[in-house]
């Protein structure tokens, strides 16, 4: 009898780059930035995939606006909108309806999603973490082959602390930290003045403090929540927007970061 | 997880009683099975190991049959998972954890 091994890792040929969207704390903007880079990313004309990560909190049904559960008869998964390949548990449970799991239930949901899903060929699948350090994560960077992870925080110091617990997870289970984005950054006025309503500068600081690149800062718009509940997310909406272009060069900044580090180092297979 | 000095395992083997691992600094270590399990990370092994020696304990017939490893697969990029030849596949060894014990055996650490 073989030996038990465990499951499989999971390869995802003809996928380029499987960045994670994370952060320590929730409410800073994850989902947000995950969609809104994913589009910002296929609007250089790159293929992209957006995969929710959050079984317990999916918000990707929402933002990208999509009735549900779905009839996976008539719409096969992962679904197609904006150009983008989508998958959430949202899709297939009620809106209505908590998923109430344990830790394994959830590594088995992601796996499945992963892995029973066609998503190549595909130059980036992003992945919409829950936030914390949990078993999403964990599940994530131990099955599959994580490029890199983008860290969204606000600038106050209660997101930054659990942001920088969210920089040294990945660091622990070897996943690259791309760099940082600081969320929520500051607010121009119709006055044209510029508000740092929450602080401003502290992604920055924590960026310089655990040594990583500091990936950009995305400017408050009310658009952007009022795009999210419509199902539209700012970057299809607005393209033209403050907000909008952040992302644009935020997806520009990311794609010259992956181009500086070449793949990581994978462990050696161990000869028995 | 690099080891907390940056190395990481170049080339790991099985040589009979032991696990040879080469170190990317040129460290060349050789860790025997037994030394492993005792040092299993798991919850349950952890716990066994800090509960006081059990004089009256009955060995349990797959015990008395030597441990042997059946596999070793890797776990993501930062560790290493043992199958036993007792079915035991809990204890997720970690570059760190393998460093410090690899440590150990050449001296460095007590």
């Amino acid at each position: 009898m073989p030996p038990p091994q465990g499951p499989p890792r999971i390869e995802l040929p003809g996928v380029g780059h499987v960045l994670a969207v994370a952060s320590g704390k929730g409410g800073v903007g994850k989902s947000t930035v995950a969609a809104n880079l994913a589009l910002a990313l296929a609007g250089q004309g790159a293929k992209v995939g957006l995969m929710d990560a959050d079984i317990y909190g999916p918000s990707v049904p929402i933002m990208m606006g999509v009735p549900c559960p779905i009839d996976q008869n008539v719409t096969p998964l992962p679904l197609e909108k904006f150009g983008l390949k989508l998958m959430s548990i949202g899709f297939v449970v009620p809106p209505e309806k908590a998923v109430i799991w344990r830790g394994p239930m959830v590594d088995r949901a992601l796996r499945q999603f992963l892995d029973g899903l066609q998503w190549a060929p595909l130059d980036y699948l992003v992945l919409d973490l829950p936030p914390g350090t949990g078993d999403a994560q964990l599940t994530l960077s131990q099955h599959t082959r994580l490029t890199g992870a983008i860290i969204v925080t606000t600038p106050q110091d209660v997101s930054l602390v659990d942001a920088r617990k969210g920089v040294e997870m990945f660091h622990e289970v070897r996943v690259p930290v791309l760099g940082i984005v600081e969320n929520m950054s500051y607010f121009v006025g119709d006055d044209g003045k510029r508000y740092e309503i929450f602080r401003h500068g502290g992604g920055k600081k924590l960026a310089t403090a655990v040594g990583v690149p500091f990936l950009g800062d995305l400017p408050i718009d009310p658009r952007v929540a009022e795009c999210g509940d419509q199902g539209e997310p700012i970057v299809h909406r607005y393209p033209d927007s403050p907000v909008a272009q952040a992302y644009f060069k935020l997806a520009s900044t990311v794609v010259t970061e992956l181009a500086k580090r070449p793949n990581e180092q994978e462990l050696p297979d161990v000869v028995m | 997880m690099t080891a907390a000095d940056g190395t990481v395992p170049t080339s790991m083997r099985r040589e009979g009683d032991y696990l040879v691992i080469d170190w990317s600094d040129g460290t060349i270590a050789r860790l025997s099975w037994k030394m492993l399990r005792d040092a299993c990370p798991c919850a349950g092994c952890r716990e066994e190991r800090d509960k006081p020696a059990d004089p009256f304990r009955i060995l349990k017939p797959q015990e008395l049959v030597p441990l042997a490893p059946v596999a070793m697969p890797k776990v993501g990029r930062y560790a290493y998972k043992i199958v036993w030849s007792d079915g035991h596949d809990a204890g997720i060894f970690t570059l760190e954890h393998l460093r410090e014990l690899s440590r150990r055996t050449t001296g460095e650490l007590s």
